[in-house]
């Protein structure tokens, strides 16, 4: 053994030679079977077999990295596209509001002008600034004023009646006197008879009508117009609603009104220029 | 010991192999790990030991690409041969001597598959001269980088290179 151990380092000529030999004989081997169609030997596929772990796991290795990668860069990208869409929510919601109250505003204003259109009269539109129901003297002040074309005593309303008079007027703004102000009264009638009163506000928020007959036909529920005869109210703009008639002291009935308006919601109105009946008719006494 | 550490090597060639066929399969045309792992393991001197890595190597490499079976083999034993034939003789030691040892490897290498395929298959590898050319300058480079990492901090000298070769 030593001997031929000791051989083979002095001949590496003779050793190369042979494994090369060896080597050439395997690749025709392998080339012809290639041509046959057996693409690979049974030593080629044992040693393919014994060393395939190394190109396996190294190709899960790098797909996981590369999905762990990829995912990362998705979440990345997520996080970026989380925070635009949430910029992006954010002021479409702001537009969404804004084209809402545009819509709504277009709605009340349609149905404001349509309403002004009933009225022969002339009529302007004006804006509610500043509104107080709590207090003893239930007003709203209006952003027109004389230099509006606005007068004392001018008829405000808006699409679901009748809001008040004006009492007050500057330049460029106009005090509006509600009608359920217990110092403003309203001549009105009952549509579905006919049978005139006088509308007064009480201090609940509501109104009563007064000096109407005990023995008149008041049922709760018939509406209440105005009658046009005080002087200041136009004739026909709803006032309100009957809900409770009851037999009152003396000659007349307790007649309970409902407003038709929503005093607590009130922003555009309409400013009806009444014609004014002069003072000295008004005094005149034969 | 010094098997273990070729096994080692050469598992980390296949590994390579195996990285770059799956992601930058054009890159296998630039850069041959095995026969860095053959120059290193030849450099020693060691003529019979350089003989059974260059067949190892050649087989490893083989049955995981598309040549020819022994193909690789053949071109890595002759490589192995050459180098450590010249190692038994001359000694060559350092990261320049071992550079140019695997320049000529790489072209020797290169050399030998060529006309092996033009023998066996009757074909013509398109580009030759291109490819050769760029693969020694990859190869080379990062074999020397290998090397000098080597040496840098594992103290590791190639295998067999502490013991002098006794004279042939």
């Amino acid at each position: 053994m030593a001997a031929s151990a000791d051989v083979i380092p002095r001949r590496p000529t003779l050793l190369l030679i042979v494994v090369l030999s060896l080597l050439f004989l395997l690749m025709s081997f392998s080339s012809r079977t290639r041509v046959v169609g057996e693409t690979r030997t049974l030593f080629e596929r044992t040693v393919m077999t014994i060393l395939s772990p190394v190109p396996t796991a190294v190709n899960w290795v790098g797909t996981t990295a590369s999905d762990m990668y990829h995912g990362y860069l998705d979440m990345r990208r997520s996080v970026v596209e989380n925070a635009l869409l949430h910029r992006q929510l954010a002021r479409l919601t702001a537009e969404n509001l804004k084209l809402r109250q545009s819509a709504a505003d277009l709605r009340r204003l349609r149905s404001l002008l349509s309403y002004s259109d009933q009225f022969s009269m002339q009529t302007s539109l004006a804006q509610a600034i500043m509104l107080d129901t709590s207090g003893p003297f239930k007003s709203v002040i209006i952003d027109r004023g004389s230099g509006g074309g606005v007068e004392i005593n001018d008829t405000v309303v808006n699409a679901n009646g009748l809001i008040g008079r004006v009492v007050l007027t500057t330049k460029d703004m106009a005090k509006v006197q509600l009608m359920i102000d217990n110092n403003c009264s309203v001549g009105a009638l009952i549509e579905r008879t006919r049978r005139q009163g006088v509308v007064r506000g009480n201090d609940a928020g509501g109104a009563q009508m007064f000096d109407v007959p005990a023995l008149a036909d008041v049922q709760a529920g018939d509406t209440v117009l105005t009658a046009g005869i005080d002087g200041i109210f136009p004739k026909g703009i709803p006032v309100g609603t009957i809900v409770q008639a009851q037999k009152g002291q003396n000659l007349f009935k307790s007649i309970t009104v409902r407003p038709t308006v929503d005093f607590g919601n009130i922003e555009e109105v309409i400013v009806i220029h009444t014609r004014k009946i002069p003072p000295e008719i008004v005094r005149y006494a034969p | 010991m010094r098997w273990l550490r070729f096994v080692v090597g050469l598992l980390i060639a296949l590994t390579l192999h195996s990285l770059l066929d799956s992601f930058y399969p054009n890159a296998l045309g630039f850069f041959d790990p095995y026969v860095i792992l053959v120059v290193y393991y030849s450099m020693g001197g060691n003529i019979l030991g350089a003989i059974i890595a260059g067949v190892a190597a050649g087989f490893v490499q083989d049955a995981f690409s598309l040549a020819v079976f022994g193909l690789h083999a053949f071109s890595l034993t002759v490589c192995a041969y050459a180098v450590a034939y010249i190692n038994s003789r001359l000694v060559l030691r350092g990261t320049l001597f071992f550079g140019a040892c695997l320049a000529g490897a790489v072209i020797v290498n290169e050399l030998v598959m060529y006309i092996l395929v033009n023998i066996l298959l009757r074909q013509r590898i398109e580009m030759f001269e291109q490819e050769m050319l760029v693969k020694t300058v990859f190869t080379t480079l990062f074999g020397m980088v290998v090397y000098q990492l080597l040496l840098l901090f594992l103290r590791e000298e190639p295998i067999e290179a502490v013991q002098r070769p006794t004279g042939w």
